[in-house]
């Protein structure tokens, strides 16, 4: 067995219906081998060593007494989040002092929460009526995650989510009021700082009421060295009720060295629109996997992503759209640039069942190969059961035009840097479908 | 007297293993406009692409001095940031770049290979307006794809902004396939007629006279197998005009 699963104390273990869970995501976690169907392309070399570590769990430190200690906020890091005890909101429970800045200078304004190696930083932004934060454990005590964590994740299935099962502490609970429509993304900010083979586990889930609409962007990122080698092993569920809209937004930038894998598990329900874009530019191993049930009439999935890679990277955008009902409509445009010895891997599925007539799904994929040492693996699925529907899918690969980039030099622009304008203009198009214009600046000016 | 502008000697070059230019020997200094003329098929825009650095295109032997500088061994971009500019017959779409933002780079790789100070956004697009407007450019297409979606026309207005913007030495229009648009030839011959002065030069590759009543040429020369075959004033042209090119290609 590999070191990814650990003994490590978790808070809860005395909550039967929790403790049940973890248990089958404990039996159910196997590493995916290249007999794996799911996993043939990308290869998990990077997991496979035995000296993971896992930081002892932050809930039950708390619990042993770090709690009383509520005269000192401890806010002397110059965190520049918060210096009065009263308005940081953290309880007394702040735990800054020990942790460096968090600050992160966005060219966009946003609710931000921190994580910071895998535990969530407890600063709360001032949030407005109608939304609501919290811990997933502190969820778990009130009663409010049992009805919807991992309720449609099937487990041998996706044996990463299994593995997140198995240690689910991590993670937050958000829930939006119907109605309420948020005017700031909300920003969840991964901060990874560590030369320890660390891994962090995070689930967090996400229910948008009736009618509401918000953004969420998740920004991964590192500061360290370079050899830094750690795991980050995130699942994600959205609850979409009726007519809801969420936005999710998500620049994956982890350590060179890095393996990052996530699942976005989707209920989308009657009239409800759930959009994604997902850009993947770091890790050694990245895999952005999302599955989407378009689970009632008029429900809608536009799932983007945009990956840029080079050295001996594999990244991998792999989606599942199932069409439950009919009038649904889904729709996903993914673009790859890929150079060096690297390696793109996309896998999408189409599934529409029987009685979902009258719906329209649609993918494209297309890659930019830079050197002759660059793959790029496609596997499209159509699996359609119904008999009036529209559908299309698409992948292509190609390279830089030649005319065009001579078109450019003979205007006198260097060849570096007529190769870098148009990876941009190549990308654009699938960046431009950002609907808000501050983040698709933020996210253009990664590229 | 200074260096010219240009000298091609004894230039032979090949396209896949087929020799096209052969011995090829041409001066052109500073205010001149000379013509290329010759019957299609001949290899014109070998000669183009040969002095613009085209991959794929091979000199086996020969020399081309710009400015007294070997043009043959410096990079395309280098060739365009001294002063070389081909007004293309076909130009290239690019999807995804606005022209603004593409004539900006251009702009500012020159500037900065001349150590000049890069112009910022507002500058470069007072400049870009500016100019634009004389050539009968709205505001709306600069903001588009480069030529993507262009008709003929405005992609020659596109190029005579380009080289306005610029101001190469040496211009290069070629135009040596037969299907000529006029009216977008006209777009670009105003242009042209309006950059030049006695420090510039313009070579006209073609194959029809009519090209020539709209940029009158102090130099004519007659192309046929690989080199020039005969030179002479604005009157060859119409000789031509009048001959065809039988005259040429059966001596050979």
């Amino acid at each position: 067995m590999s070191g990814l699963l650990s003994d490590i104390a978790l808070f809860g273990a005395d909550i039967p219906w929790l403790d049940g869970l973890r248990s089958r995501g404990r039996s159910a976690f196997v590493l995916p081998t290249a007999k794996t169907e799911a996993w043939k392309y990308t290869k998990l070399h990077a997991l496979q060593r035995d000296d993971f570590v896992y930081s002892p769990s932050k809930f039950l430190e708390e619990l042993e007494g770090v709690a009383d200690s509520d005269d000192e906020c401890g806010c002397t890091c110059g965190c520049g989040h918060h210096h009065e005890h009263e308005d940081c909101g953290c309880g007394g429970h702040c735990q800054c002092a020990h942790k460096p800045r968090l600050y992160i200078d966005l060219p966009f304004d946003a609710y931000q929460i921190h994580f910071y190696n895998g535990k969530f930083m407890p600063l709360y932004p001032a949030l407005p009526v109608g939304v609501e934060v919290m811990t997933l454990m502190q969820a778990v005590v009130e009663g409010e995650a049992k009805n919807y964590v991992g309720k449609y994740i099937d487990l041998q299935k996706y044996p990463f989510a299994a593995l997140n099962t198995a240690m689910l502490e991590e993670g937050l609970f958000v829930k939006v009021d119907a109605g309420v429509s948020l005017q700031k993304p909300l920003m969840f900010i991964y901060h990874t700082q560590t030369e320890n083979p660390l891994v962090s586990n995070i689930r967090n889930i996400f229910i948008a009421g009736k009618n509401s609409s918000f953004e969420i962007v998740e920004y991964f990122y590192h500061v360290g060295g370079d050899k830094d080698c750690y795991f980050n092993n995130i699942v994600n569920e959205f609850y979409l009720s009726a007519q809801a809209n969420v936005k999710h937004y998500k620049f994956q930038n982890e350590a060179f060295k890095a393996v990052h894998i996530a699942l976005n598990y989707v209920n989308v329900r009657e009239g409800a629109f759930y959009k994604s874009f997902c850009l993947q530019k770091g890790a050694d191993l990245g895999r952005n996997e999302t599955k989407v049930d378009l689970v009632q009439e008029q429900a809608q999935a536009q799932v983007d992503a945009a990956y840029i890679m080079n050295g001996w990277a594999t990244l991998d955008t792999t989606t599942d759209v199932e069409h439950l009902s009919s009038s649904t409509s889904s729709d996903q445009l993914v673009k790859g640039v890929v150079g060096g010895q690297a390696k793109g891997v996309f896998q999408g599925k189409i599934s529409i069942v029987k009685d979902a007539q009258e719906t329209e799904g649609h993918q494209l994929h297309r890659a930019l190969l830079l050197s002759d040492t660059a793959e790029i693996d496609v596997k499209p699925e159509l699996e359609i059961y119904a008999d009036n529907v529209k559908c299309s899918h698409g992948a292509a690969c190609g390279e830089l035009d030649q005319n065009q980039l001579f078109y450019m030099r003979s205007r006198g622009i260097g060849e570096d840097e007529a190769k870098q304008i148009l990876i941009d203009a190549y990308l654009l198009e699938v960046i431009s479908r950002i609907d808000n214009e501050q983040i698709k600046e933020w996210i253009l000016s990664n590229v | 007297m200074a260096d010219p502008l240009l000298k091609i000697e004894d230039l032979c070059a090949q396209v896949a293993g087929k020799e096209i230019i052969k011995n090829f020997n041409l001066t052109i200094n500073e205010g001149e406009v000379h013509a290329v003329m010759g019957p299609n098929g001949a290899g014109k825009s070998t000669l183009s692409h040969v002095l613009t650095g085209k991959p794929g295109y091979e000199v086996t032997s020969g020399h081309v001095w710009f400015k007294g500088k070997d043009l043959l061994k410096m990079s395309v971009e280098d060739r365009a940031r001294e002063g070389l500019f081909l007004i293309m017959q076909y130009p290239v779409e690019i999807p995804g770049v606005p022209v603004t933002s593409f004539l900006k780079h251009a702009v500012n790789a020159q500037r900065q290979y001349n150590n000049e100070p890069e112009l910022d956004t507002m500058e470069f697009i007072k400049l870009l307006r500016e100019e634009a407007k004389k050539l009968g450019i709205d505001a709306e297409m600069l903001k588009r794809p480069v030529n993507v979606g262009f008709s003929g026309g405005e992609k020659k207005r596109l190029e005579a902004l380009q080289m306005t913007i610029l101001k190469p030495s040496l211009a290069i229009l070629d135009e040596a396939d037969s299907g000529l648009d006029i009216d977008a030839i006209k777009v670009v011959s105003n242009g042209v007629n309006a950059l030049m002065n006695e420090h510039r030069a313009l070579l006209i590759i073609t194959h029809y006279q009519k090209l020539l009543t709209y940029i009158k040429p102090d130099f004519v020369h007659v192309f046929a197998d690989g080199h020039i075959v005969k030179s002479g004033n604005s009157s060859l042209s119409e000789e031509i005009e009048q001959n065809g090119y039988a005259a040429y290609t059966k001596e050979q």
